[in-house]
């Protein structure tokens, strides 16, 4: 393992304690605005802040925790801003889906399922204006790929030639229905390759794979002021079971927001799910990463933030 | 000078002179250049003009988006209604700007024609501007004359913040109204044009043309009437149009707005609870073909509006 590595693989951990402490904040009962988290969603936000060049824009959704953590590497602002505490990374104004960090490039995030498409376009429009050489990263999930303004946004960046990646992550889930419980399927590739956008998926959570992809598609989108699409496998961890009338025996449904009471902080082990979907177990499996004495600091250092 | 004529002079005048300025809509240096409206505008080289897609949400996002890092912009929009597929980001965008951006010098403004000419069909027949600007308390103005035209377009087009300034398809042949202002508050919303007596006239929406002509009318029968517009729907002082009601004794609204809730029921209700007063409401009167393809224009009775005046 390279000190490089090391350095990511920390900074995923860091992601996930952060979010496992807020998820007990949010259990006890602390917060009285929605939050989305988004365990399984770290290796992508850790790989995107990686790429990230200082002038960089990001734009994100209302599922934005993972990648202001990714950005800040503190729990204490976010978790401030959660509490609606002066001292918060917004001032407390504006709490956790449309939480910002201009000072590390991320100018806007959205709580409105694809409102964040066309700002992002104006971004990059500016830095175009501009005359940087910067790329402009836009976030959202395959629920938002359902609104007109995917599409427009896209056509825009496309037809302005404007430096971007759009990056979906899918976890196959809008709330509480799969793609094929609520529409035709999507097939990004063919629909990009129909404007004539490169199209990239990345899966597996591997967090080198992932930055050494995107940090070439960066540099590809910028030398050729285009936009690239990419999607992302993700698994949004913290499922629930819905027991009704229709589902006697009980259905799985995905995690969406609020606290996620299958998940617990445990000291000595913080891998919610012993599979792919799980970015810590894989990262876990690689180059005989000791995940217990990397978690160890980390947590000591949360916690002194915030107590 | 035509209507369109003057406001496009003064769009021209104004952009020229801006800095890292973005033009955008739909055909707006193309074609009729939206009947003239844009037509020959040109901009410093460090700006641009964007021929746009259709593609009006996204639009507005995108104005909002070079907004928020420091690139101004205006989207002329070739219809009012289109901007109903962007009030998503009126509301929810503009107010998160509000919220946590308030130092931007960078400048948004979206430039809509208001098709009030008829004969659209039940599509486009959208005029009530108000509507558009109280649903998230955006600033906006309506532009009737001349002096209008100079202020609004001069000290807001380009300045810092986000409004909407809404012209009129309806006068775009005709003469701009070229009357100078008795009286004007800071920021253009209620503008004064006549004093008079014995009556109070305020028009909302683009009624100004029927409110002068009252007024002439009135003059006919010996009353002489104040004439008011009020330009904006964002909170008004309406002191000084007590303080003329209470000297006239009657006031005299007129609104060619369809929506349900006028912003001229604010008023109206104010004055009520302020004195006693003969107040005339004269509003666009919806019948039952207004679904149907139709002039579409308000008529006023002047001599039953005048009947009803206490002398």
């Amino acid at each position: 393992m390279n000190i490089s590595n090391n350095n990511v693989f920390q900074q995923i951990l860091e992601v996930r304690i952060a979010q496992l402490l807020l998820n007990e904040e949010y259990k006890a009962g602390k917060f009285k605005i929605p939050i989305h988290l988004a365990f399984g969603h770290e290796s992508i936000s850790v790989a995107v802040s990686r790429i990230m060049r200082n002038d960089d824009k990001l734009i994100l959704s209302h599922r934005n925790v993972a990648y202001n953590l990714a950005r800040i590497r503190k729990l204490k602002p976010v978790l401030d801003e959660y509490l609606l505490r002066p001292e918060g990374s917004n001032e407390g104004k504006i709490g956790s889906m449309n939480l910002i960090n201009p000072e590390l490039g991320i100018i806007y995030s959205s709580s409105i399922l694809g409102n964040n498409f066309g700002v992002a376009v104006g971004i990059a429009m500016a830095e175009r204006i501009s005359l940087s050489s910067n790329v402009t990263i836009v976030l959202a999930g395959d629920g938002a790929i359902e609104e007109g303004s995917f599409h427009e946004s896209l056509l825009m960046l496309k037809s302005l030639e404007l430096s971007s990646l759009v990056i979906i992550e899918n976890n196959e889930w809008s709330m509480s229905t799969r793609i094929n419980e609520r529409r035709h399927s999507i097939d990004l590739e063919k629909f990009s390759d129909s404007i004539n956008v490169k199209y990239c998926r990345l899966s597996g959570n591997d967090p080198i794979d992932y930055i050494q992809k995107l940090n070439e598609l960066r540099a590809e989108s910028i030398e050729k002021n285009t936009p690239i699409l990419i999607e992302v496998d993700v698994t949004t961890l913290g499922e629930w079971i819905l027991k009704n009338e229709e589902n006697p025996d009980g259905k799985k449904i995905n995690y969406h927001a609020g606290p996620t009471p299958s998940v617990s902080l445990d000291d000595e082990n913080v891998i919610i799910n012993n599979t792919t979907s799980d970015p810590v177990h894989v990262i876990s499996k690689m180059n005989d990463v000791d995940i217990q004495s990397l978690t160890k600091p980390i947590l000591d250092r949360f916690r002194d933030e915030i107590k | 000078m035509k209507y369109v004529d003057f406001i496009n002079e003064r769009i021209r005048s104004t952009v020229k002179k801006t800095n890292n300025l973005v033009l955008f809509g739909q055909n707006i240096s193309a074609g009729s250049c939206l009947g003239g409206l844009t037509k020959n505008v040109k901009v410093k080289t460090n700006s641009r003009i964007i021929n746009s897609t259709n593609s009006e949400n996204s639009l507005c996002g995108f104005g909002f988006g070079m907004m928020m890092n420091h690139v101004s912009s205006i989207f002329f929009m070739k219809q009012l209604d289109f901007l109903l597929l962007g009030i998503d980001h009126l509301v929810n965008t503009y107010n998160i700007i509000r919220s946590v951006k308030k130092d931007l010098q960078s400048s948004f403004t979206i430039m809509p024609i208001i098709i009030d000419n008829g004969f659209q069909g039940p599509q486009s027949s959208f005029n009530n501007f108000g509507d558009v600007c109280s649903i998230a308390r955006v600033q906006g103005y309506t532009i009737s004359t001349k002096f209008e035209a100079e202020k609004i377009i001069s000290e807001k087009l380009c300045a810092p913040g986000f409004r909407i300034i809404g012209v009129s398809q309806r006068l775009f042949r005709d003469d701009i109204i070229d009357i100078e202002p008795l009286l004007s508050n800071d920021d253009f919303s209620l503008i004064q044009y006549m004093q008079g007596e014995n009556a109070t006239i305020v028009c909302f929406n683009f009624s100004l043309n029927m409110g002068l002509e009252l007024s002439e009318e009135c003059k006919k029968e010996k009353i002489s009437a104040s004439v008011f517009n009020v330009t904006s729907v964002t909170p008004i002082s309406w002191n000084e149009i007590l303080t003329d009601v209470k000297k006239t004794k009657n006031l005299i609204i007129i609104d060619d707005s369809k929506s349900a809730n006028s912003a001229c029921d604010n008023l109206s209700s104010y004055i009520a609870q302020e004195i006693p007063t003969n107040t005339i409401i004269v509003k666009k009167q919806i019948n039952e073909n207004w679904l149907n393809t139709s002039s579409d224009q308000m008529e006023l009775d002047y001599l039953n509006i005048i009947k009803q005046i206490n002398k």
